[in-house]
């Protein structure tokens, strides 16, 4: 029976059957809202208003002919998405999510849970880095190595703004967290710098306007992803997508008290608050123009970090006051 | 200049409750504005067969065929697939027996299919005016 | 570090025609630039010269599908002139009309480009929503979107109605809102200046040792227009100014664009509001008096020069084409040394490219000794059956 709830876990909920669903989901709502926000109608046939359409494209990637450059090597150009899916699949397990007991430790919640996720969306970074090396492509090359710089530049305040409420909650564990600003809601409104850093790192962390620098279209083509195609592509766009759903799911957990509630009502406490986060992004998405990496670099040295050390501090400070 | 950070979220937001710009195209058509430049359709029975109209066409897409010379038949072909639909035929035409009309999906699987012939005598009143002279 | 050449084109997203732009980079800085040009060569030129005058017409209408008017407008102002034709009034304001709902039309769409080079797709889609009021307002006049052929060798085809007018001038009030509009938003959104400002230094000794035109050489604050200096139709009578701005760089580019149109608006309301009555044109004579002729016309992108010899038959002896894109090439790769490749397509786009219309002729370079050599098109077919191992007298491109 264990096995058998181990295994509905992974693969139905909310393993990959409903990450992939949702991820679908939210990649269309993105779609469908920045549309809107242009005054164009975006997605609207597959489905009702385009619902389908993320999954359509999907199927037809998986069907569409599949390239690996020459001198690529052939076993890492193709093991490379898949590790990507998988990394973030992995971390979207940690989100305390129906599935978890506040008083025991189990093996997708525990002590320190926090910072896994976050060294899981790390290394899907670091993937995409690897896979724009390894098309040996001059465009993908200096995708991968904008994507490093860009890694430098948002992975600190990302670390420091998500992990300050963890330290007013005084605990590394994602459902703790959440668990102590459900019974202190009014502390997150000390979290407000936190979350405006953190909404901004991961906006960075997902690669879309302004941070799109890595697949910049206009100047290096697809970027990292020039020579991926067909089943690769897919799988790397549907990383992209679950990074987002997981990101958002990260933010939703640490900054508004999590998913509370039984089977449906912790969905769609999920759902709304993910939602919330993604609509947040698409905003940012559409309001602003790409900016250069250097410019981005000293963007995030110069404003993202020291605001993230400011709350870092308005946390160490409330958690005295608290005490 | 003075820098706003987010100046074009107002502007955004207020489109997000508006219909969108687009036109549902095969759905929903836009208006044909007068005199719009269409394909170039013939009134066979004005046509004197001066060839003004070949002579002028820039795109060499109108021919004309002598069928029979006694009975003054002709077969005049536009070639809609080289037409750029510039009109000046309808301009050279002494008569008016060409016109644009307002069709613009010409899009066919196969250029033969775009091709129009019409076959026609010489109206007689014409002829006599001609001879005449 | 170490250099790498990347190329950007034949086949690029940032470029919607083909030309490739050879960057030698270091990092992220480019070091050297180098244009090959000569991938959509269509031979008009030649063309142009097995057709009669009215038939050229359609034919240097389909040089450039922005400024189509420009090249029929140049091309017909020195077949009249060589003809000593004197084109009524009514028809030259309405020719002024076309031409300046066009640089509106033009400004517009490079506006959307420029932004979505830069990642502001928001821009993009708006200015680009905004830009069909003026297409319409074409259409209305001209009865086509894009291919207006309005002109024709004497005046203009087609005349103004008193509806037509009120159209227009309300269509306008709304571009003028518009524009207004986009001027805040570019000059303000951070991101955009960021992208844009200090981008693609073109001195102004060097824009005018360069021979830069258009916006790129009054960005770099030179005051030359082609309408002021050498005013060609009725532009001596209509009041307006010459835009220009001082920064040198892609934001002092946009700036002169953005006051371009709004100048190009006033410009249409005094033309709607001034229209004199009276005829749209005069006949025009099927054969051309013998005779050269140059006539100069400022584009949307800047000048265009057409060269006409006639021979005195029904048919043009030689017409040369100088399109302003191909006089702005050497400044661009001024602008591109030393700057990064995320401004290589801001860069590009600014001088508004319009890479076909520049295509004269085409060179065979020989890229181990750098050998040039001018090929006949027979050479080419040549050269290529025996590449393929074609037969003789098989055919060369089958279908
Ligand atoms: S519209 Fe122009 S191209 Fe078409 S048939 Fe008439 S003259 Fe020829
Ligand atoms: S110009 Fe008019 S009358 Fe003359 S042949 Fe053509 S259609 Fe007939």
């Amino acid at each position: 029976m264990a096995i058998m709830k181990a295994l509905v876990y992974l693969f139905v909920y909310p393993g990959l059957l409903f990450l992939f669903v949702y991820s679908t989901f939210c990649e269309w709502f993105d779609r469908k809202l920045y549309a809107r926000l242009q005054n164009r109608v975006g997605p609207a046939y597959t489905g009702r208003a385009g619902i389908l359409q993320p999954i359509a494209d999907f199927l037809k990637l998986l069907f569409k002919e599949d390239i690996i450059p020459e001198n690529a090597d052939r076993i890492i150009f193709s093991i490379l998405p898949v590790i990507g899916v998988a990394t973030v699949a992995t971390a979207g397990l940690y989100l305390p999510l129906w599935n978890y007991d506040v008083s025991r430790t189990t093996f997708n919640s525990f002590q320190g849970d926090i910072i896994v996720v976050l060294y899981l969306l790390c290394l899907s970074t670091v993937i995409l880095f690897l896979s724009g090396w390894h098309s040996t492509n001059f465009f993908s090359t200096i995708g991968g190595v904008r994507v490093l710089t860009m890694l430098f530049g948002y992975e600190v305040p990302l670390f420091l703004s998500v992990l300050s409420p963890a330290i007013v909650a005084d605990s590394w564990r994602l459902a703790e967290v959440a668990n102590f600003y459900q019974d202190f809601p009014f502390l997150l409104f000390f979290q407000i710098i936190g979350l405006f850093v953190a909404l901004i790192s991961l906006q960075a962390k997902l690669e879309r306007t302004p941070f799109d620098i890595p697949h910049a279209e206009t100047e290096i083509v697809g970027g990292t992803f020039t020579e991926f195609s067909g089943k690769k592509l897919a799988f790397f766009r549907l990383m992209t997508d679950i990074e987002m759903v997981v990101g958002s799911g990260l933010i939703a957990t640490v900054f508004m008290a999590g998913f509370a509630g039984g089977l449906m009502g912790s969905l769609a406490r999920f759902v709304l608050k993910t939602l919330i986060v993604i609509a947040i992004l698409s905003i940012i998405r559409a309001t602003f123009s790409r900016i250069r990496v250097d410019q981005m670099v000293v963007f995030s040295w110069k404003y993202l970090t020291p605001l993230a050390i400011l709350q870092l501090l308005v946390s160490i400070i409330i958690k005295g006051v608290i005490k | 200049m003075k820098l706003r950070p987010g100046a074009f979220i107002p502007e955004l937001l207020k489109h997000l409750f508006k219909k969108p710009a687009t036109v549902m195209y095969p759905f929903e058509k836009l208006n044909i504005p007068k005199d719009f430049r269409g394909t170039p359709v013939l009134k066979p029975e004005l046509c004197i067969v001066c060839r003004a109209c070949v002579r002028d066409c820039p795109a060499f897409a109108i021919e004309i065929e002598t069928l029979s010379e006694e009975e003054k038949k002709y077969k005049m072909t536009i070639h809609n697939d080289r037409c750029i639909h510039c009109a000046q035929c309808v301009e050279s035409c002494p008569t008016k027996a060409l016109f644009m009309d307002d069709g613009y999906e010409l899009s066919t699987d196969s250029r033969r299919k775009l091709k129009i012939a019409y076959v026609y005598s010489r109206p007689k009143k014409t002829a006599q005016q001609s001879s005449e002279k | 570090m170490k250099k790498i050449k990347i190329p950007i084109g034949p086949q690029h997203p940032a470029l919607k025609e083909p030309i490739s732009l050879r960057i030698t980079v270091e990092g992220e800085v480019i070091k050297d630039a180098d244009v090959r040009l000569g991938y959509n060569h269509r031979g008009i030129e030649k063309l142009a010269e097995s057709r009669t005058y009215v038939q050229n017409i359609y034919l240097m209408e389909r040089i450039c599908g922005i400024c189509s008017h420009s090249h029929t407008t140049c091309f017909v102002q020195g077949v009249e002139s060589l003809c000593g034709l004197e084109v009524p009034k009514r028809g030259l304001f309405i020719r002024m009309l076309v031409c300046e709902l066009e640089r509106i039309h033009s400004h517009y769409l490079w506006l959307g480009v420029a932004a979505h080079e830069a990642g502001f797709d928001s821009l993009f889609m708006y200015t680009w929503r905004d830009r069909e009021v003026v297409m319409d307002l074409l259409e209305i006049i001209s009865g086509n979107r894009v291919h207006y052929a309005i002109n024709t060798i004497g005046g203009v085809r087609r005349d103004l109605s008193e509806v037509q007018k009120e159209k227009i001038l309300e269509g306008i009030q709304f571009l003028k809102k518009r524009m207004e509009y986009y001027t805040n938003l570019g000059t303000t959104e951070p991101s955009f200046v960021a992208r844009v400002s200090g981008v693609g230094i073109l001195p102004k000794e060097k824009a005018m040792s360069l021979c830069a035109v258009g916006p790129t050489l009054r960005a770099s604050g030179i005051a030359s227009d082609i309408r002021k200096d050498d005013p060609y139709a009725a532009y001596d009578e209509i009041p307006f100014s010459v835009c220009t701005a001082t920064s040198c760089d892609v934001l002092g580019r946009v700036v002169v664009r953005i006051k371009e149109t709004m100048e190009s608006i006033k410009i249409v309301e005094y033309l709607v509001k001034n229209l004199p009555s009276g005829e749209i044109k005069v006949r025009a004579p099927r054969k051309v008096k013998e005779g050269e002729a140059v006539s100069r016309y400022e584009a949307p992108r800047g000048e265009n020069i057409h060269y006409i010899k006639s021979n005195g038959t029904d048919k043009p002896e030689r017409v040369k084409v100088r399109a302003p894109t191909l006089a702005n090439y050497p400044a661009t790769i001024e602008m591109l040394k030393s700057g990064f490749i995320a401004d290589i397509p801001l860069i590009f786009a600014a001088i508004d490219p319009c890479i076909c219309c520049a295509e004269r002729f085409v060179e065979v370079i020989d890229t181990k000794n750098e050998n040039t050599q001018v090929l006949t098109m027979a050479e080419i077919k040549k050269r290529y059956s025996k590449s393929q191992g074609l037969k003789k007298g098989s055919s060369v491109w089958p279908l």
